[in-house]
C-alpha cells in the first residue's frame, strides 16, 4: 500500500504545460488531411502499421509550424526524449535521426504525465512481467532494481506475481501484432520513466522545479501583481552598477590586491587586524570610503565616531544620537522596544526636550500617533526624515571640514610585505580540510592550515 | 473455508484489475471504438462488484476477535493484496476519465492516436466478465453519457478506500509476502515462447540468443517452405518414373 499523500482532497499535481503542449502537438499530428504520413512496419511475418519516419517527423514539423529545420529537429528530439515518439529499431536510443529510422506514436495512457508519476508498484510489475518473459534473463540493471524492489515493496509481492501474471494473460488475449505493439509500447514507457543508469533521467528538474503556484493562486492575480512591481530602465540601473564597479574597482581585495598581503594566501592577518572596528590609524582606503556615500560613512563604527565629533562641533549632534536610537529600536530586542520607544520619546521628541530633533510637523503627529501603541517600525518616518536630513546638510559640510581631511592625511597605507627572496622560506599553502572529513586525524601541517583558516574566518 | 473463498474473490479481483488496465491502455489509441468504451464499463461495474464482495468478507473476518495470530497473519497478507488492487483500479478509473474526456468518439474528425495497435479488445473484456463472446448492447452516445457515471463511481471507490484505511487496523508494511523473488518463474506459464518467439525486432541490444530467437523463428518458417518443396519434388520423381514404369 502506498502513502498517498495526496489523497483526501489535496492537491493533485497538474500536468505540465510543457507537456500539455507536446501533447497538442501530437494529437495534430493525427488529423487526417495534415496529420503525418504513416508507413507499415514490416517484421518477419507481420506487418504493424502506423510507423513514421524521422525525415517524415521533422517536415511535417517545418510545415505545420513554419519553423527551420533546426528547430524542428529540437522540437523532434524533445518529443522523442519525453517519451511521446518511441524508436523502433534501436529503442534504448532516444534520438531522433533525421532519416529513414522508424518511428511510433506512443499511446495516451504511457504519455510522460507529471499527474500520474510512475509507481514503484507499477515498475515491479513490469519487471516481474520481463522476467517471466525473458525466463529470468533481465539486464543487470534491472535484475538490481528487482532485488531492490523486492526488499522495499515486499509486503506487495505476492500481489505483484499475481498481477503480473494476469497481465500476460490478458495480453495472450490479443492478436500478434498488437502484443507486440503494447511491448514495445511499455518498454518505451519505463526506458523513460526509469533510465537505465547513466542515461539523463528527463523528469529529474534538479534546482528548478517546477512553479505549481498556478493552482493555488489564479494567474490574473500573479499578473496583476508583476504589472505592480516598480521597474527600472535597464539602461539607468546598469549606468549605475558601472558607476558602483568604477568606483569600488581599487578598493576590492580580488580585483585590486589587498594591502599588506592576503592572508588567505601568506598566512599573515594583518590585514584584518588593519582595518577592524577600531584601530588607533584607520587605512586610507577606508577613509576613502566614507566620501562615497552617507550609508558607507555611518555604517563604518570609526566613520560614525568621526561625524559625530563633527557634529558636535557644529551643535547638530542630537540628530545622529536620534538615528542611533532608532537603529536600536529596529534592530534590538522585542522586550525592550517599549522601554526604548519611551526614552527616544523623553530625549529628542517631547517638547521642551533636552536634544530635541528637528521634524516637520505632519512627520511628528504621525510619530506621536504611533507612540501610544509603539512596535519595532514605529519610528521609521522621523528616521528617514532625521537620515535625509543629515545627508543632504551635514555630510556634505564634513566631507569639506578640515576634521575629514587631516583624517585622510593621518591614514596609513600599508606596505605590501616583501615576499621572501628564498622560495623555500615561503610558507606552503595548505587547503583547510574539507569539513566532511572533521573526523580524520589531521597531520601537523594540515592542523596548522586548518587552525589559521579558522582564526581568518572568525573575522 | 472462508479463507479459500476469500481467496478465489481476490483472484477474480485480481483478473479484472488486470484486464481493465489493459482495456485502459487501448484507450485514445486506434484500438479505440464504441465497443472499447462498453468494454471498459461492463469491466469497471464487475470489478466493483468483486471490490464491494471483498472487503465485505475480509473487514468481517479481520474484525472477528477468535481467530488465530497465522490466520490473522495471513488475513492481513490477503488485506494487502485486496487493497493494492484497489489502488491499481482507482488510478486508472481516474486516468479513463482523463483520457476517456481528451479522445471524444462522437466527434467529426476523430484524431485518436496512431499507436500501430488496430485489433479490438473483446476477447480481454470477456476473460474480465468470464463470458465465452461480449455482447454490445449500449447506445451510440457511451462516450460521454459513461463519463459521468465514471466520475460517481470514481468517488464512491475512493470513499470505500478512504473507510478500509480508518476501520481496518492492519499495518500493511508489517505483512510478509509468500512468494520470494523470482516466483513468477516457477509457474506453469506457457506465457515465454509465445510471445518472444519473432518480438526480438523492438527489444534491446542484439544479443546472441535474442537475434537467434528471431533467426529462428524465420528459419523455421523457411525451413518449413524448404521441406515442403523437396516433398513436391520426391513425389514429383516418383510420380514420373510410376509414369515412366
Amino acid at each position: 500500500m502506498t502513502i498517498n499523500t495526496l489523497a483526501k482532497g489535496g492537491l493533485q499535481p497538474e500536468q505540465m504545460s510543457c507537456f500539455r503542449k507536446m501533447e497538442k502537438v501530437l494529437v495534430a499530428m493525427q488529423d487526417p488531411d495534415m496529420g503525418m504520413k504513416m508507413r507499415n512496419q514490416r517484421l518477419l511475418i507481420t506487418v504493424i502499421p502506423h510507423a513514421m519516419t524521422g525525415h517524415d517527423i521533422i517536415t511535417w514539423l517545418i510545415q505545420k509550424y513554419h519553423i527551420c529545420e533546426e528547430e524542428a529537429l529540437h522540437l523532434g528530439e524533445m518529443l522523442v526524449k519525453y517519451g511521446y515518439i518511441y524508436p523502433l529499431k534501436e529503442p534504448r536510443c532516444l534520438v531522433l535521426r533525421p532519416d529513414e529510422s522508424p518511428y511510433r506514436f506512443q499511446t495516451p495512457y504511457f504519455w510522460t504525465s507529471t499527474r500520474w508519476p510512475a509507481s514503484e508498484l507499477d515498475y515491479a510489475i513490469y519487471l516481474a512481467k520481463k522476467n517471466i518473459r525473458k525466463q529470468g534473463e533481465l539486464v543487470e540493471y534491472e535484475k538490481e532494481r528487482y532485488s531492490l524492489l523486492h526488499k522495499r515493496i515486499n509486503h506487495t509481492w505476492d500481489f505483484v506475481v499475481m498481477q503480473a501474471r494476469e497481465q500476460l494473460r490478458a495480453s495472450k488475449q490479443r492478436r500478434k501484432a498488437d502484443r507486440i505493439v503494447l511491448e514495445c509500447q511499455e518498454q518505451a514507457y519505463w526506458l523513460i520513466n526509469r533510465p537505465p543508469p547513466g542515461v539523463q533521467n528527463m523528469l529529474d528538474w534538479g534546482l528548478e522545479r517546477p512553479n505549481n503556484f498556478s493552482t493555488r493562486v489564479p494567474l490574473i492575480e500573479t499578473s496583476r501583481r508583476a504589472l505592480g512591481r516598480n521597474r527600472v530602465k535597464s539602461s539607468i540601473c546598469l549606468e549605475g552598477f558601472v558607476k558602483y564597479s568604477e568606483q569600488y574597482q581599487n578598493h576590492d581585495p580580488i580585483m585590486q590586491g589587498c594591502l599588506p598581503s592576503n592572508p588567505w594566501i601568506s598566512d599573515d592577518i594583518a590585514y584584518w587586524t588593519m582595518n577592524s572596528e577600531i584601530v588607533p590609524v584607520p587605512t586610507r582606503l577606508r577613509v576613502e570610503r566614507w566620501s562615497f556615500s552617507f550609508m558607507e560613512l555611518l555604517s563604518d563604527a570609526m566613520g560614525r565616531r568621526e561625524f559625530m565629533t563633527y557634529l558636535e562641533k557644529e551643535f547638530s549632534a542630537e540628530n545622529l544620537h536620534f538615528w542611533q536610537e532608532c537603529e536600536e529600536i529596529r534592530h534590538g530586542e522585542s522586550s525592550k522596544i517599549i522601554e526604548k520607544v519611551e526614552d527616544v520619546y523623553k530625549n529628542f521628541l517631547a517638547p521642551g526636550a533636552a536634544r530635541w530633533v528637528n521634524i516637520d510637523s505632519k512627520t511628528m503627529d504621525k510619530t506621536l500617533e504611533g507612540i501610544k501603541r509603539p512596535h519595532r517600525f514605529v519610528m521609521d518616518d522621523a528616521q528617514m526624515h532625521i537620515y535625509f536630513l543629515m545627508k543632504k546638510d551635514s555630510y556634505p559640510r564634513y566631507l569639506k571640514s578640515d576634521l575629514y581631511k587631516n583624517m585622510l592625511a593621518k591614514a596609513v597605507v600599508p606596505q605590501e610585505t616583501k615576499k621572501s627572496v628564498f622560495p623555500f622560506m615561503r610558507r606552503q599553502r595548505h587547503s583547510s580540510p574539507s569539513p566532511a572529513q572533521a573526523g580524520a586525524p589531521a597531520a601537523e601541517e594540515d592542523g596548522r592550515a586548518g587552525t589559521n583558516s579558522a582564526a581568518g574566518s572568525h573575522f | 473455508m472462508g479463507k479459500e473463498e476469500c481467496k478465489t474473490m481476490l483472484d477474480a479481483l485480481n483478473k479484472v484489475t488486470a484486464c481493465y488496465r489493459h482495456l485502459v491502455i487501448a484507450l485514445g489509441s486506434t484500438s479505440d471504438s464504441q465497443n472499447l468504451r462498453e468494454e471498459l464499463k461492463k469491466t469497471r461495474k464487475k470489478a466493483q462488484e468483486l471490490a464491494v464482495a471483498n472487503r465485505t468478507k475480509l473487514t468481517t473476518l479481520l474484525k472477528d476477535k477468535t481467530i488465530s495470530k497465522d490466520d490473522r497473519a495471513e488475513y492481513e497478507r490477503l488485506w494487502v493484496l485486496f487493497s493494492s488492487s484497489m489502488e491499481l483500479l482507482e488510478v486508472d478509473m481516474k486516468r479513463s476519465l482523463e483520457i476517456g474526456q481528451d479522445f471524444p468518439l462522437k466527434v467529426p474528425t476523430r484524431h485518436l492516436i496512431q499507436t500501430g495497435m488496430t485489433g479490438s479488445t473483446n476477447a480481454v473484456a470477456a476473460r474480465a466478465m468470464s463470458v465465452q463472446n461480449m455482447k454490445y448492447e449500449a447506445d451510440s452516445n457511451i462516450d460521454t453519457a459513461d463519463l459521468r457515471d465514471l466520475q460517481t463511481e470514481i468517488t464512491q471507490v475512493s470513499q470505500m478506500m478512504e473507510e478500509m484505511e480508518m476501520k481496518v487496523q492492519v499495518a500493511p508494511w508489517a505483512v510478509v509476502a509468500k512468494q520470494e523473488a523470482g516466483a513468477e518463474l516457477k509457474s506453469n506459464m506457457s506465457v515465454g515462447n509465445s510471445s518472444v518467439g519473432v518480438i526480438s525486432i523492438c527489444e534491446e541490444e542484439p544479443k546472441d540468443d535474442e537475434g537467434g530467437g528471431g533467426r529462428e523463428g524465420g528459419s523455421g518458417s523457411i525451413g518449413a517452405v524448404v521441406v515442403f518443396f523437396v516433398i513436391v519434388a520426391v513425389a514429383l520423381v516418383l510420380g514420373y518414373l510410376v509414369v515412366n514404369m
